[in-house]
């Protein structure tokens, strides 16, 4: 299973939008606390994922998990 | 509250470098550098990174997704000082997701990794037992109301000492390379993590950074209560320090011992906080 490095970048882009919006209105006190930790729960996990994904996006065949020596 | 995350991420990870480098310096071995575990991070984040084709894809990526997640959500309730009851919920979702990350890979070592995490569970009996304690001292569980209390009366661990080593003895159990940590046991190559290699592996880490972080920042306010922030992180250290003795001197312990002497812990809790229900107004 390979994804394209184009729907990791768009991954990546929205993560990445997702936590400045949320803290730009959290600190212009648009959003409550709570609403902008939602938003980091659900967006940090995917920005830390995609960004490592986008830099080795190309990636590789699937392979035979390794089972003993 | 971004930047709360981060930190704790990268703090964390710095805790587990000095856990490895203590535990290793009382084997008298140099052992790695403090900052090995961020680097460890950081070169998980460049590796090529594919699903085993053994592997449940959906599964496999969401259990990392979901493992940052929940300890992201709960260094947030304890930042906000809110329920405990919600941060040890969470510590029980981690449990799911250990079994997740086994079941998923399709590798018998993750499988054998997972199972025994479930047995593991014994660990978090005696955390039930620390919560009951907690109440019946403090009449809450909202994080604010403990340390408020500790304000008046001092800390819950000279008040409640015994309370204090159970809940010791569960962050110990999540300490990597202690008489617990059968989940990762060497003799599964790497337990449940064995199959997440690569970005992966590197989110795995970025979990365990902020897991550590959480735990620790947890039995401080809980157990010493409200100080400043620094004076937590250095009081984090030093419990961190005391972990990793326990760790160095400690043989992993098999799984049947493990769940023995965690079973043993709680019927002592539980003798604990029987005899303060009766005696308390």
């Amino acid at each position: 299973m390979i994804m394209k490095r184009k729907t990791i970048a768009y991954g990546l882009a929205a993560s990445a939008i997702g936590i400045v919006v949320a803290w730009a209105a959290l600190a212009a006190a648009i959003i409550p606390p709570f609403a902008a930790a939602m938003v980091f729960v659900i967006a940090f996990p995917v920005l830390v994922l995609f960004l490592g994904l986008w830099w080795r996006a190309p990636g590789g065949e699937g392979d035979i998990p390794f089972i003993g020596y | 509250m971004i930047e709360y995350l981060v930190f704790a991420a990268v703090f964390g990870l710095l805790l587990l470098g000095v856990h490895r480098k203590v535990i290793a310096r009382i084997q008298t071995r140099p052992g790695p550098p403090v900052w090995q575990e961020i680097l460890h991070a950081l070169k998980f984040s460049f590796k090529s990174t594919w699903v085993p084709k053994t592997a449940s894809g959906t599964l496999y990526v969401a259990v990392v997704l979901i493992g940052i997640g929940i300890w992201s959500a709960a260094l947030f309730v304890v930042l906000a000082g809110e329920s405990i009851l919600i941060l040890f919920a969470i510590y029980m979702l981690h449990k799911v997701v250990e079994h997740g990350y086994g079941l998923s890979s399709g590798s018998p070592y993750g499988k054998f990794g997972g199972v025994r995490s479930v047995i593991s569970a014994a660990s978090e009996i005696p955390l039930f037992v620390t919560i009951a304690a907690i109440h019946l001292f403090t009449g809450s569980l909202i994080l604010r109301d403990i340390t408020a209390y500790q304000g008046i009366h001092g800390p819950l661990l000279l008040i409640a000492p015994p309370v204090a080593i159970a809940m010791y003895i569960v962050v110990l159990s999540k300490m990597p390379y202690g008489p617990f940590s059968i989940v990762e046991s060497k003799e599964l190559v790497s337990g449940y993590k064995t199959e997440h290699f690569g970005v992966w592996r590197a989110g795995l880490a970025v979990t365990d950074g902020l897991k550590t972080f959480v735990l620790l920042y947890a039995f401080v306010a809980i157990f010493i209560g409200a100080v400043p922030f620094w004076a937590a992180l250095v009081i984090m250290t030093a419990v961190l320090i005391s972990l990793s003795f326990v760790c160095a001197i400690t043989p992993m312990l098999s799984p049947f011992d493990s769940v023995t002497i965690q079973g043993l812990i709680t019927g002592l809790m539980l003798v604990y906080v029987v005899c303060l229900w009766w005696v308390m107004p």
